[in-house]
């Protein structure tokens, strides 16, 4: 039981003119067939940068300096730019957050599938097109044939992610990776498009790589959850036990500022301070200049991320023992 | 698409007008008596006064437009008085028009074929050499004026290489479209090399700016192949904002040629409005101006029909 | 008081590093700096032509026996006055034509620059100023109509209109070198137009406008002392884009025979000369004239380049 993706140690960083941007900073995770993982941070967290690695799409002044992406056990940074061609959009495929700039204005959101078809097998045109109906229509595009010649900014925004996600499920990918495919769109929306990736999830046992900011969104729809803080891992836990037993003080900050769905609480607890800037880190942990609990070592020394219970990890000097995280909950 | 060709069409009405009663008025603005100033030294009063009459200015303004306008409509551009004495003005430019349009079109042509793949080539390339040659090179083709391009292609090919193509002058087709062409050759390089630096620097800041676009990230993502990702998300989408440089540019390829008509000495157009400068020739600088800017936004109109079949968010309008 | 002085100082500080943030941005380009030397150079040969030409650029120096004028560079005539850069066909000094008509052509471009500037703000002021209403409507429509004429067509068909050489408008004469820059102006003054009117809006935008308008202040000091400091820059920008246009402009009219006229320096005017002596291969006839004119336009492009990338590094970093 290897999984379907195990990363290991990625490092990718950004060669700018202002300094080395340390996008990613060593991280390891595994997903496995049929899982949903929600990956959650802010903005600047590294989140697409670990998506775009494991794709292989980090573009100049970016590289990937370190570290190994098994994907099915093969390292896909040992893959030619011809190999990855081949698995991009057929084995793994990403959907992208915002979806008129993301689909290509000049061409019809028929062909713009069709051309991804007819690039990984071999089918007809004339199959091409009647498959890119069949998944519109999979995707609740309702009157597929006649949206089929539709260009981009004719659909709404909620048709428009359905295409994208039409697009990237067009040759049963085994990985899907989700970039907040939801954050333009309203709620009703949102939940039938996750009610889709669910279904289509569980129909082909894809595994589902979730980009978000919005922890609500993780706790209805993945089975584990990573989160992440200026470039790392801070904490790893399937989603219930995240919930109930958050460990790294950084969750509990973001724990506390998702508003309660009934509303009945009117506080929104946001994290005082900034985000490192990620070119002149702090020296100890990342989230030390922010954290009410940081100490002389938090400043000094970066923790480690490591297990705290079984499929619990967290990097925080504050939770090594078991017995100091109630302390945390205060 | 037929109902925005005809909006775009009727749109196009009041600009001719008014831009027709600009030239017209262009004469009347003229300081002291056009007439006077048409003869010269013959100022002779029986001649000014029957003049005035055949050209119909002893007349209010608004009715000489008018009578101007109506006849340009059926095709008479009126009289030339010093240019040709007494030759329709209309016949005037037929004989002539061809050489300038071949001139245009064949310097657009050449231009084209240079500026769109080096474009390209120079955007996929950004930053390695052949990037910085072709910069260079468009550089100084967007600083060196026509006339002395022009006048460089001469000394060089006619004079230091003997070529009799080289020399300037006009071969007419009669005697040969190749002797035509080649003769055509040089004066189309001169007028067309400012105008194809314009369009390939146009179209790599076009390209950068496509590439650096989401939509081609998401074909890199779908693993599209990379000259299909060239071909149909950078090119196409970079070729939008080309095309309308492309058609605001030819009023430089209208008013180059004349100035490349001088050099090469062409009997064409724009020969014939200088003419008509010098000689105070006014029915003739009024016909000329006005077919240059009759064609002027005719080509834009053309221009923007060719970027709607190009751009579906303006063929189709808004969302639907 | 005491805080009103802060604040002062506050902006003033606030301008300063905008200025040295617009400076880091300049001088990061080198090309742009290239630029600035080579209108520097310009100036400097503009102002100090009278020392720097070694004769009169129209005394006429005959060729010793045995040569003919156009003599060649290095050239000396009987009584042993050199000339650098050779002789024209009347056997006068290459060198000091070339200087005094570098200074005529600046002194035309910076003139014409500075009324078209005048004309068109004002009329961009006022179009911005009074958006949507009639007044904006019929400005824009004007300059609409003016930029449908090629830039060079109009200016042929101006100098048409005025005809040749100095004019006579009622009482007043203007000479032909203020004739020229006249027509020039009116030429370019709709790009101005555009460009003022753009800034005029969205500077009113803003939201200290609204404050003055609040306040009660008349629509002009809105005009004058708030809204005007802030369009400066993006009109230099303009201005220093358009001198490499009009000096391209100038010197075509003046090829053409319709701009400057003999026995005055010109540089077009040289170029035109030089047309007959090409198969006599002088080509320094060509050359020195034919290169200022080339070293200028590359040097208003690379500056003006420059400083609109300077102004707006956000842009700039796409278009590289």
């Amino acid at each position: 039981m290897s999984g379907l993706l195990r990363v290991e140690n990625l490092v990718t960083r950004f060669y700018t003119d202002e300094g080395v941007v340390k996008a990613v900073d060593g991280n390891s995770f595994h997903l496995d067939a049929d899982e949903a993982l929600g990956v959650v941070g802010e903005s600047g967290s590294g989140k697409t940068v670990t998506a775009l690695s494991i794709m292989r799409l980090i573009e100049n002044p970016g590289r990937i300096e370190g570290g190994r992406i098994l994907f099915l056990g093969q390292d896909l940074l040992r893959k030619s730019e011809r190999q990855m061609r081949r698995i991009r959009g057929k084995e793994i495929s990403m959907v992208f957050q915002d979806s008129l700039s993301s689909l290509n204005p000049t061409l019809t959101v028929g062909t713009q599938i069709v051309r991804v078809l007819r690039n990984h097998l071999r089918i007809s045109r004339r199959d091409g097109w009647r498959r890119a109906m069949e998944l519109l229509a999979a995707v609740g595009i309702p009157e597929p044939a006649k949206r089929v010649s539709h260009y981009p900014h004719q659909l709404s925004g909620g048709m428009r992610q359905r295409a994208l996600i039409a697009m990237a499920i067009a040759c049963n990918p085994k990985l899907l990776i989700l970039d907040e495919p939801t954050t333009a769109l309203d709620v009703t929306i949102e939940a039938q498009i996750f009610e889709l990736i669910g279904r289509l999830k569980g129909e082909f046992g894809m595994g589902v790589f979730l980009i978000t900011h919005d922890l609500s969104v993780v706790a209805s729809f993945c089975q584990r959850v990573i989160i992440m803080y200026a470039g790392k891992i801070v904490e790893e836990a399937p989603v219930e036990e995240l919930y109930e037993n958050p460990l790294h003080p950084y969750t509990l900050g973001l724990l506390r500022s998702i508003p309660p769905l009934d509303g009945e609480a009117e506080r929104l607890e946001s994290i005082p301070g900034e985000v490192p800037d990620l070119i002149n880190l702090p020296l100890g942990c990342n989230f030390s200049p922010r954290c009410a609990l940081a100490d002389e070592r938090c400043w000094q020394v970066e923790p480690e991320l490591s297990e705290i219970t079984p499929g619990h990890r967290a990097a925080c000097w504050k939770v090594k023992s078991p017995a100091a995280t109630g302390g945390c909950h205060g | 698409m037929v109902v925005y060709l005809l909006k775009r069409l009727i749109l196009a009405v009041p600009t001719l007008l008014i831009a027709s009663f600009f030239i017209f008025s262009l004469v009347h603005l003229a300081p002291g008596d056009p007439i006077r100033g048409m003869l010269g030294q013959y100022q002779d009063p029986e001649l000014i006064a029957q003049l005035r009459k055949a050209m119909g200015l002893d007349l209010p303004f608004h009715v000489q437009y008018a009578r101007w306008l109506g006849k340009i409509v059926r095709g008479d551009l009126g009289i030339s008085i010093t240019v040709k004495r007494g030759a329709p003005v209309a016949e005037l430019i037929a004989q002539r028009f061809s050489v300038t349009l071949e001139l245009a079109t064949f310097s657009l042509i050449i231009a084209l074929l240079i500026a769109i793949p080096t474009g390209i080539i120079s955007a996929l390339r950004q930053n390695r050499l052949s990037d910085h040659v072709s910069r260079l090179i468009a550089l100084a083709g967007v600083s060196i004026p026509n006339f002395f391009l022009g006048i460089l292609l001469i000394l060089l090919v006619g004079v230091y290489l003997r070529q009799p193509w080289g020399a300037g002058g006009y071969v007419p087709i009669s005697r040969g479209l190749g002797k035509n062409l080649a003769h055509m050759f040089l004066p189309a390089v001169a007028l067309g090399t400012a105008y194809s630096a314009i369009i390939m620097r146009m179209m790599r800041s076009a390209m950068l700016d496509a590439m650096s676009q989401d939509f081609v990230r998401t074909a890199r993502a779908m693993g599209i192949a990379p000259w299909d990702i060239v071909r149909r998300d950078i090119v196409k989408n970079a070729l939008i904002p080309v095309i309308t440089v492309i058609g605001n540019s030819i009023g430089y390829l209208l008013g180059g040629s004349i100035v490349t008509e001088t050099v090469f000495r062409l009997p064409g157009v724009g020969n014939l409005v200088i003419m008509g400068v010098f000689r105070r020739d006014f029915p003739v600088i009024q016909a000329v101006v006005l077919i240059i800017v009759v064609i002027r936004i005719f080509i834009n109109l053309a221009v923007d029909l060719t970027y709607g079949m190009l751009d579906p968010r303006i063929r189709y309008g808004g969302t639907s | 008081m005491a805080r009103e002085i802060q604040t002062g100082e506050y902006e003033l500080g606030a301008h300063r590093t905008l200025l040295q943030e617009f400076w880091r941005n300049f001088r990061r380009n080198k090309l742009s700096l290239i630029g600035g030397v080579i209108v520097l150079f310009y100036g400097f040969l503009a102002i100090f032509a009278p020392l720097l030409a070694p004769y009169d650029p129209i005394e006429q120096f005959d060729a010793p026996p045995g040569m003919r004028n156009p003599m060649p560079p290095l050239s000396r005539d009987e009584d042993g006055r050199l000339f650098l850069l050779g002789t024209d066909k009347f056997g006068r000094d290459i060198l000091s034509r070339a200087i005094y008509g570098t200074r005529t052509l600046l002194e035309v471009a910076v003139g014409s620059i500075a009324v078209a500037m005048l004309i068109g703000v004002t009329m961009g002021a006022i179009a911005g100023y009074k958006a949507g209403t009639w007044i904006d409507e019929v400005l824009m429509r004007a300059v609409d109509i003016m930029l449908s004429f090629p830039s060079l067509v109009l200016a042929i068909a101006l100098v048409g209109a005025f005809g040749i050489g100095k004019i006579k408008l009622g009482p007043i004469t203007l000479s032909n070198i203020v004739k020229i820059m006249l027509v020039i102006a009116i030429t370019y003054s709709p790009r101005f137009a555009r460009v003022m009117r753009a800034v005029v809006l969205q500077e009113m935008a803003k939201d200290y406008v609204s404050a003055a308008k609040i306040s009660g202040a008349s629509s002009a000091r809105i005009l004058l002392k708030e809204i005007f400091p802030n369009t400066i820059p993006p009109i230099i920008v303009q201005a220093s884009l358009m001198m490499a246009t009009t000096v391209l402009t100038t010197s075509s009219l003046s090829f053409l025979g319709l701009g400057l006229q003999p026995p005055r320096p010109s540089l077009g005017l040289m170029l035109n000369e030089a047309r007959d002596y090409l198969f006599w291969g002088a080509w320094w006839y060509v050359v020195v004239p034919g290169g200022l004119i080339t070293l200028a336009i590359l040097g208003f492009n690379l500056l003006g380049d420059g400083l609109r990338d300077a102004l707006d590094p956000r842009q700039a970093r796409r278009r590289r």
